[in-house]
């Protein structure tokens, strides 16, 4: 081989050598980045088997943006979790045991481990036995010691007066069992005294029982049906026979059901909710067999949660059910032109994005356009590549589009006026300047996706990927319509 | 007036990649090899040829860049 071919073959695999060795991948779940690939693995944004086709590069890349995502996920399940452990009230008792799902534990097992997983099941396992129990046994003393530790004093004796309440409940609204009163004699006991009773109380008194708002009005009596008395009556004469046993009842049952506290108090004061599900909002991706790319969607990141859509109307309305100032990170995928970007069937230009987007921006939140184009071409340039970008979208945006307006009629003049300002828009721009303090990035250049060639993308199995990966192209940023560095 | 400019203009932004192919191929024809038994290139010689090849290669890549973005712009890739 002669010398002159010796040396550029040697340089070569000398630069393809050192590559590889600088550019190792980082295997599924390596403790270093363990926090990462949880809030990877939760988002199901990839498998273990996904992560190992991906090249180093993006690793690395991927990694380093789960950062910060992962850390929050990370403090909200730690702050589940020790509300979850503290003592319950009757309220959160009650909100703990209907609303934690199988989902919620396997959360805290990824995040926290599988002890306190099963600290959390066990808690979970024992309060809710207990609550059925204590309805239809009562509670024991044992009982209750055992539940000291989960449980407010308050709770535990909510808990053991059930049973009491219960059956006062049943007993009011005629479900007699077989050691009770028959609701004929207590009929006839108490249809004497039921006219005096005040409405007032009737109406309170059924309202702690079942929500019922009647008023306790007699209104027709008809005699000989199944039920002798209007239950309103009933439940008027109940409390009016024994005011101390209505109170008693009423204090019971409602610290029992937890009924004595207006539904807005409630509400507030339950804490059981877990921090949002990841995979929810990460449907599985449609495996598509195409050989061709189908990739785009909207990455939606707020309150450090992010959210991938390939459905406009349901990004959409994601974005603007979320609270104002929220939004940290948007990333627009898809096919960009001078001015315009498309997620699939959608087409946003500055104002459309503006609209969108206007007060939901973190300040200095980034909205990134990833499409070609996406930005203006900038100054001059020693790099050949985006030179040829350039000179490309100029034949493809301003030469073409004049030749075919001139075939149609159109006066050159006319034509000429209006694609040399429309071949060098810049949409991240024009945008920038609608969301004020956000940054807005765009491309100078056509923007090559690797994960979206031929063949390529069917290999990598992200047909309809949401996410661009690694795109190569040269990025421009603006804030308020001045450029800035790309975040 | 405009569509004479325009038509240039396209001339001029196609024929761009073509140069340094062009230059390239001048080049590798100027600074050729010796043959067996020849003087060897000195080192501009060689340093010459290298920029040929460079250049030619660049060029054809270039080319292979704008079809790539042209797909592009098609919505094939």
């Amino acid at each position: 081989m002669k010398p002159q071919r010796v040396i550029p073959a040697v340089l070569l695999l000398a630069l393809a050598g050192s590559y590889a060795f600088a550019s190792e991948g980082v295997p599924w779940g390596h403790k270093d980045h363990l926090t990462q690939f949880k809030y990877l693995a939760e988002s199901e944004i990839y498998t273990q088997d996904t992560w190992a086709e991906l090249l180093p590069d993006l690793q690395d890349k991927e990694l380093r943006e789960a950062v910060e995502p992962a850390q929050q996920r990370l403090e909200a399940v730690q702050a589940y979790y020790e509300a979850a452990m503290a003592e319950w009230d009757s309220a959160q008792l009650r909100d703990y045991a209907a609303r934690t799902t199988e989902e919620d534990l396997k959360t805290v097992r990824l995040w926290l481990g599988n002890a306190k997983a099963a600290a959390f099941a066990n808690k979970l396992a024992l309060v809710r036995a207990k609550l059925e129990k204590a309805s239809e046994e009562g509670l024991t003393d044992a009982e209750a010691a055992a539940l000291a530790p989960h449980l407010t004093d308050e709770a535990i004796a909510g808990l053991r007066s059930m049973k009491y309440a219960a059956a006062q409940q049943a007993q009011v609204s005629g479900s007699f069992k077989k050691h009770e009163v028959p609701k004929e004699v207590a009929n006839a006991a108490i249809k004497n005294v039921s006219g005096a009773l005040s409405g007032n109380v009737s109406a309170n008194i059924a309202k702690v029982f079942d929500g019922n708002t009647a008023t306790g009005d007699a209104g027709a009596v008809r005699l000989g049906e199944k039920y002798a008395l209007p239950k309103g009556t009933v439940r008027g004469a109940v409390a009016g026979v024994s005011a101390q046993l209505g109170k008693q009842v009423s204090n019971s049952a409602a610290s029992a059901l937890g009924a004595n506290q207006p539904r807005a108090t409630v509400a507030t004061t339950v804490k059981s909710a877990p921090p949002a599900a990841l995979a929810g909002a990460n449907p599985p991706q449609a495996k598509s067999s195409a050989w061709t790319s189908d990739a785009y969607g909207f990455t939606v990141t707020a309150n450090g949660r992010t959210q991938t859509y390939r459905d406009q109307a349901q990004a959409e309305a994601a974005i603007r059910a979320l609270p104002d100032g929220s939004v940290s990170k948007i990333v627009l995928y898809g096919h960009g032109s001078p001015g315009m970007q498309t997620v699939g069937p959608a087409t946003y230009d500055s104002d459309s994005t503006a609209e969108l987007l206007r007060g939901k921006m973190a300040r200095g939140g980034v909205i990134q356009f990833s499409g070609c184009n996406t930005a203006s071409i900038g100054g001059s340039t020693l790099n050949p590549a985006v030179g040829l970008s350039m000179i490309t979208r100029r034949l493809l945006y301003f030469s073409l589009p004049y030749f075919q307006d001139r075939a149609d009629g159109v006066p050159a003049a006319q034509a000429k006026e209006q694609w040399d300002k429309g071949w060098n828009a810049d949409l991240a721009r024009d945008t920038s300047r609608g969301v004020k303090g956000a940054v807005v990035c765009g491309y100078r250049t056509f923007g090559l996706v690797p994960g979206r060639l031929p063949g390529l993308t069917r290999l990598m199995g992200n047909q309809e990927a949401t996410t661009p990966g690694y795109v190569a192209g040269k990025i421009a940023c603006y804030q308020d319509g001045r450029e800035v560095a790309a975040p | 007036m405009n569509d004479l400019s325009a038509i240039l203009e396209i001339i001029l932004l196609l024929g761009i990649p073509f140069v340094p192919i062009a230059v390239g191929v001048l080049l590798r024809r100027k600074f050729v090899p010796a043959a067996a038994g020849g003087e060897p290139l000195t080192t501009g010689q060689k340093l010459g040829r290298l920029a040929g090849n460079i250049l030619l290669w660049g060029g054809i890549a270039g080319i292979l860049f704008m079809i790539v973005v042209v797909l592009n712009f098609k919505g094939v890739i």
